[in-house]
């Protein structure tokens, strides 16, 4: 079968050239991929990649929602809006304002006109204090103590205040308000994740003490001590009870910060120091400020920086990334250019100027057409290149990495086809190499 | 050196240095057969990149029971007709009429007389279907039935475009070799 015979030879022509054959890609092949895969990798759920991130990130979606829900559903949760960190000292009473009727007050109030609005507003206050006390304290275990009275609320409106950690305000509410006094002090009032909180109960009455933490946590101490370890904002809440009755309640709101996530990578990736310009890509989450510390005493603040350093060492780099709630994480590569970056690199074919030879000098702008068979090269320091034939006849050998070979062997141009290449020596470091590959002479 | 093993380990943690070495180990394999697939380098390259997506994503579904070179061709070889399949529409329908009457000659090639490169060009001036076709057949042996499947097709179809594949190609490399000799024979 004349067919069939033909079918084979041209099969077996293309599998035997082309089923193993290899294609050097362009350098930014790898480059573009490298980059494109680290985008994806961050758009995309992987469990077998930041475990403990994405359980973090499900965690604060799951209790935002849950927090934003409880809020919107206008129950009592006094949730405060979010607002930079000095400004939910400022204005403590905004979040009873909110359910007051003239949003205006809630404006100026954010203008640091503190004081004003506190006296003008203090009215309002108070009353709405008095309804979420009352509908507080329908839930809780109220037996008719005068906790409940106007009076009693009275003396829990700046308990808030102690938590402003504002001295003056805190004087001002002993000297004045504090009647019954049951108070919580806590070390802070806001932090990053995971944030330690001392609190303590001030209070006058001995009692039994019952903390809630609004994290499904609680406390019978009288000094307890948590560990907040999910970001939100939690109600704190003290309840005094002697034997049955409670004696007072107050509560306080601690904000946990998210924290940052500080990542980067190096590009290129095995880059050659110093001749390189090294690009820091930026991967970072959840922050809006950097520091890079390049390991080589220069620093610098920008998203993704650029440096070259001026000689190869080993170099630790250092980024420090905060959040807008001044939370940091930071992230330490060291030694970041372990490889020398060094490297030696042949082409799989060549085509000779056919006019006549060149002698072999080549730069890598002059040899654009691949008329030398040459290596690519950073740091070799000394270098020994043999070409052989098939027959294994050397026809070519060249002691110096910049005399490549032109394909004459004796003042004549070589048959096309493929030589064999051998190569060793040392790179600048004394690192050594020995590479062997094959070439192929091309006629145009 | 890092062995296909580890290599695989690395990659499935998302480890960078293992995708790197991974990526250096056999991006020259795969680019050559997404270069047998189509119709330049930048095409190819753009085939290859996708094809290590999907093997950094997928290679934890990669059993380790298989050859892991075979499995790899294969991700570069799906990738190729996922490529095809989307490009399909954008492409130029050559005229089949263009190509049927070719002669067949008793020649048989010389099996060093074309270099790689020529061969690839010959597959890269191939109309699309051909070239997708002929590659599937002749070099990765799959059967016409299984080809059919692989590019939405009729079993017949793959067979008649396989058999005029290779007329073209036929006809390609004669006019290569003629025009080879003539060189060589002047020089």
């Amino acid at each position: 079968m004349k067919g069939k015979k033909e079918d084979k030879v041209l099969r077996e022509l293309f599998r035997q050239k082309l089923e193993n054959a290899e294609v050097i890609p362009s350098p930014s092949v790898s480059t573009v991929l490298m980059h494109r895969l680290g985008r994806r990798e961050f758009l995309r759920f992987n469990p077998a990649r930041f475990n403990i991130w994405y359980l973090g990130g499900i965690i604060a979606a799951g209790a935002a929602l849950t927090i934003f829900l409880s809020s919107r559903s206008g129950d009592n949760e006094r949730i405060q809006p979010q607002q930079p960190p000095a400004e939910i000292n400022k204005i403590i009473t905004s979040d009873n304002l909110v359910s007051v009727p003239g949003q205006a007050v809630l404006q100026k109030a954010d203008e640091n006109n503190k004081k004003s609005v506190m006296a003008e507003s203090e009215e309002s206050v108070i009353q709405s204090e008095v309804e979420n006390k009352i509908n507080n304290d329908i839930n809780n275990p109220v037996t008719g103590n005068g906790n409940v009275s106007p009076a009693g609320v009275t003396g829990t409106v700046p308990k808030n205040g102690l938590f402003n950690e504002s001295i003056a305000d805190k004087d001002k509410l002993k000297s004045g308000i504090r009647a019954d006094g049951s108070l919580i002090e806590s070390s802070v009032t806001e932090g990053c994740l995971p944030l330690r909180v001392k609190f303590s109960g001030k209070t006058t009455p001995k009692g039994i003490f019952r903390w809630t933490f609004g994290d499904g946590g609680y406390s019978n101490e009288t000094d307890p001590e948590w560990i907040f370890d999910v970001e939100g904002e939690y109600k704190v809440t003290l309840n005094v009870f002697d034997s049955n009755k409670l004696l007072s309640v107050s509560s306080t709101i601690i904000t946990v910060h998210p924290k940052p996530k500080a990542l980067f990578e190096i590009s290129p990736e095995n880059a050659i120091i110093p001749n390189d310009d090294i690009r820091f890509l930026n991967y970072s989450t959840g922050a809006v400020k950097f520091r890079w510390d390049f390991g080589d005493g220069n620093y610098s603040e920008l998203y993704e920086p650029i440096h070259s350093y001026n000689k190869f060492d080993k170099y630790n780099v250092h980024l420090v990334a905060f959040s807008e709630y001044g939370c940091s994480d930071s992230l330490i590569v060291m030694n970041a250019f372990a490889g020398s970056g060094y490297f030696i690199k042949f082409p799989n074919a060549f085509i000779p100027n056919p006019t006549g030879p060149s002698g072999g000098y080549y730069s890598s702008k002059s040899d654009e057409a691949a008329q030398v068979f040459h290596p690519v090269q950073s740091g070799v320091a000394d270098y020994q290149l043999k070409i052989f034939s098939k027959l294994g006849i050397l026809i070519f050998e060249s002691d110096d990495v910049n005399i490549g070979w032109d394909g004459y062997f004796k003042g004549q141009l070589s048959e096309s086809g493929v030589y064999i290449w051998k190569v060793r020596g040392n790179f600048i470091n004394g690192e050594p190499f020995t590479k062997m590959g094959d070439v192929t002479l091309l006629k145009n | 050196m890092m062995s296909d093993r580890q290599i695989i380990e690395g990659c499935a943690k998302h480890d960078r240095k293992a995708q790197q070495v991974l990526y250096d180990k056999y991006s020259r394999l795969l680019l050559g057969i997404c270069l047998r697939y189509s119709s330049d380098r930048a095409e190819a390259e753009d085939i290859l990149q996708e094809s290590f997506l999907k093997i950094f994503f997928n290679i934890k579904d990669f059993s380790g029971t298989g050859s892991f070179i075979g499995w790899l061709r294969k991700v570069a070889v799906n990738t190729s007709i996922t490529h095809y399949h989307k490009n399909l529409k954008f492409r130029y329908h050559v005229e089949i009429e263009e190509y049927v009457s070719v002669e067949t000659g008793v020649t048989s090639f010389e099996e060093d007389f074309f270099t790689s490169d020529e061969l690839y060009k010959v597959l890269n001036e191939l109309p699309a279907g051909y070239r997708m076709v002929f590659n599937l057949y002749a070099i990765e042996g799959y059967k016409h039935k299984e080809i059919a499947e692989l590019l939405g097709i009729d079993t017949n179809t793959s067979k008649s475009q396989y058999s005029r594949a290779k007329a073209v190609i036929r006809q390609k490399l004669e006019k290569l070799e003629k025009l080879k000799k003539s060189y060589s024979a002047g020089e």
